[in-house]
């Protein structure tokens, strides 16, 4: 899963002199390297958040100075890349979970980039469903402190003036879109011109009704014994275009981007917005006065049925050629302290990867953090995905079929190719 | 102003060298050949190495980032003819240049002509016309961006006067995606065309226009034979310019569709980005990225050697 902020492409060319200026490659675990011992540097998709824990570290180290660049995940992702394959990149850096995309954690562990983290102390204590993530080949190289859930976004002002409530069963829904369509107010906002954006109706569906009754279904995939085109995949995909059908979204979702769809749901133009839980920060910016709370989007008649798409956040890696390799552990076990867990999630709108933190969750999320404390919740389908054509393909090819020139048992056979072809 | 035979004196004093023998033969000495070296090296070890080392990763699987990686031949060309994304995004691409040259050029000239008349305005106009080709091209595509959104200024000025039939998902509706895109270009390079014809319109003598009048020759008639083929120099440049741009575009592309929905806009280059930075298939990227520079090559030089043909054949 990327969310991807709107980029600084200076922060990005500033970071590729800065890191460039304090390349070397030599591993310096000892410390060898005299005055810069005491300076860290770190390259971070964290905007807006990475900031206040970069003091609070500061602050707790004194004499230590952390070097650091801040970038959207795109450039971030072609930026890293680079500077590994260079050796030139910063002692701590950001890595997603899982498989799927070029920052994942399979991508950078598998041609050993990445320091094997496994004998910290937090590292047994990651929940199994984070650890499946952080984890290659049983090592743990990413320290995840965050976790984000899909569902749908309310605008509390927005439903009392309509006299909704949010349903939480399908049948409901349709009637919830029916009846916000007719005074309206559609139910959703959709910013399918963002590809990426596209995915999350289909992920929040397909955690219900593929999951719901098969929790292995990734194993199986793996194993050859599933299909996507073969499997309850299909009957997510219908849903999501009967919810199309119905009017539950805006008109001409294509043409609307993230940012405009952020803007409808924000002002009460919809009732709502079907989005992961960080789009509540930014709703907020957006509305300072409103009040937006995270429920999960039902998918059939049974409400106790219903699960979640919850993962993982990016996290952090240490370079396994790491400049200042004490410092960089010192500043991932810091991340995942309670003090600099909290300052995370509480600055990005998420909840902490480790229980017991200590953590007061917003009451927005109260809804989340109960579907993850019962367990009724599965990763983003495509971090436990062998390639990041799978996700592409699905991406544009969702965008094709919201304009009829692709349909979905073409788009699930192309996944499905994409799928074999491996990693 | 003539000048007085004594004001001619000091300069003969101050170049005593300077005797008209040399002045005749110094047209005739060519520069030692290697004052072209240090340019030379620079060029090659700036230019033509990185990129003839780039080329060979085209014959390779390489991830961008695994320092293992194989040598598959003309593999990768071969996959290019059998996707589907890659030859739309060609398409496309030649597509886009073709109506860009033709749209921008042509709007370009008639905006030229209409300002090199003696309308009271034209300074004004010249500024305001060429004023989007100095703005940043993301910039630019980020304002039309909104401007053609579903509720965006485009579809509201239709409404204003009327029109509400009219409004479009102009970058939603792929039939309409890559002309919307198209439309932004042309209308951030129109003035950038003007200006250039118009040094040319500015250079072709008022004699010839009176000596043409004189003969019975209407205003079209004289734009025919006696403008037109004067304005060959910037014909050339011109369609140059809008031609290799066309073929290259990526930043207007990127900012305004990402190259959807789908793939209904997707170029070369935004084809190139995609493969590289997102997918990770760097070697099948750079495959491609050859593939453009061979059509940015063929189809430059070509329109060269004719345009400039056509240039002689005029003067």
């Amino acid at each position: 899963m990327k969310t991807r902020i709107p980029t600084v492409l200076s922060a990005v060319v500033t970071a590729a002199a800065l890191l460039a200026a304090c390349s070397g490659g030599t591993k310096a675990g000892d410390s060898g390297g005299g005055g810069g011992s005491k300076t860290l540097t770190l390259a971070s998709v964290d905007q807006g958040s990475v900031e206040d824990v970069v003091k609070a570290f500061e602050k707790a180290n004194p004499g230590v100075k952390v070097r650091y660049t801040t970038s959207g995940a795109d450039q971030y992702q072609q930026q890293i890349r680079t500077q590994l394959s260079s050796g030139t990149a910063p002692d701590v850096m950001s890595v997603w979970p899982g498989n799927g995309n070029p920052g994942a954690t399979y991508v950078l562990a598998k041609p050993g980039y990445l320091r094997d983290l496994s004998d910290q102390p937090w590292a047994a204590e990651l929940p199994d469903a984070i650890k499946s993530v952080a984890q290659y080949e049983g090592k743990t190289y990413n320290a995840i402190f965050g976790q984000n859930g899909i569902g749908a976004v309310y605008n509390q002002q927005a439903l009392e003036k309509a006299g909704l409530t949010p349903p939480d069963t399908w049948k409901d829904l349709l009637a919830f879109c029916r009846a916000a369509a007719d005074k309206g107010t559609p139910a959703f906002a959709l910013g399918n011109q963002d590809n990426w954006v596209t995915q999350l109706v289909q992920y929040a569906l397909v955690a219900t009704t593929v999951y719901g009754d098969d929790r292995d279904f990734d194993k199986k995939m793996q194993t050859g014994q599933a299909t996507f085109a073969q499997s309850q995949w299909t009957t997510a995909l219908d849903k999501y275009l009967t919810m199309e059908k119905t009017g539950c979204f805006q008109k001409n979702p294509l043409g609307t981007n993230y940012e405009a769809s952020q803007g409808l749901a924000a002002t009460g133009r919809t009732l709502g917005i079907i989005q992961g839980n960080w789009v509540i920060a930014l709703l907020k910016q957006k509305n300072p006065q409103g009040t937006f709370t995270f429920k999960a989007l039902p998918a059939t008649d049974d409400p106790s049925a219903t699960i979640v798409p919850a993962a993982a956040g990016a996290g952090y890696g240490v370079n396994a050629k790491a400049k200042n390799e004490d410092l960089a552990l010192k500043f991932v076990n810091f991340v995942m302290s309670p003090e600099g867990m909290n300052l995370f999630v509480k600055k990005q709108g998420g909840l902490p990867s480790l229980p017991d933190t200590g953590y007061a969750v917003d009451p927005s999320l109260a809804e989340l953090s109960t579907f993850i404390r019962a367990g009724r919740t599965v990763p983003f389908m495509d971090q436990l995905w062998p390639n990041a054509k799978v996700q592409q393909t699905m991406l544009s090819g969702l965008q094709e079929i919201f304009s009829d020139q692709s349909t979905p048992e073409e788009l699930l056979k192309e996944m499905d190719a994409d799928y074999k072809a491996g990693s | 102003m003539t000048l007085a035979p004594n004001e001619q004196l000091p300069d003969h004093d101050h170049f005593p060298h300077a005797a008209p023998a040399a002045h005749a033969r110094r047209p005739r000495t060519a520069p030692p050949w290697w004052f072209v070296l240090p340019a030379l090296l620079l060029f090659v070890f700036v230019v033509l190495v990185p990129s003839a080392r780039g080329v060979y990763y085209a014959f390779t699987d390489w991830d961008g980032l695994d320092p293992n990686f194989s040598f598959v031949g003309l593999g990768n060309f071969a996959d290019m003819f059998s996707d589907a994304d890659a030859m739309q995004a060609i398409w496309h691409t030649l597509l886009i240049a073709v109506s860009i040259t033709v749209l921008q050029n042509g709007l370009g000239l008639l905006l030229a002509l209409g300002v090199n008349t003696a309308i009271k305005s034209r300074n004004v106009l010249r500024v305001f016309l060429f004023a989007p080709a100095v703005i940043t091209p993301i910039v630019t595509a980020y304002l039309w961006r909104n401007l053609l959104g579903p509720d965006g200024g485009a579809n509201s000025l239709l409404g204003v006067v009327g029109l509400d039939g009219s409004r479009q998902d102009w970058l939603g509706d792929p039939q309409l995606a890559l002309w919307a895109v198209v439309g932004v270009i042309v209308w951030q390079y129109a003035g950038y065309s003007m200006v250039i014809f118009l040094a040319g319109l500015q250079s072709v003598p008022k004699e010839i226009h009176e000596a043409a009048e004189i003969d019975g020759a209407g205003p079209v008639r004289r734009f025919w034979s006696v403008t037109r083929p004067l304005l060959a120099p910037a014909f050339t440049i011109n369609l140059m310019l809008s031609i290799i741009g066309g073929i290259k575009l990526f930043d207007q592309v990127y900012a305004l569709t990402g190259g959807g929905p789908g793939h209904a806009t997707d170029t070369i280059s935004t084809l190139i980005y995609k493969d590289a930075f997102t997918l990770g298939e760097f070697g099948y990227s750079i495959a491609l990225a050859v593939v453009l520079t061979i059509i940015v090559a063929v189809a430059s030089t070509g329109q060269y050697l004719v345009l400039s043909r056509n240039e002689r054949a005029a003067s």
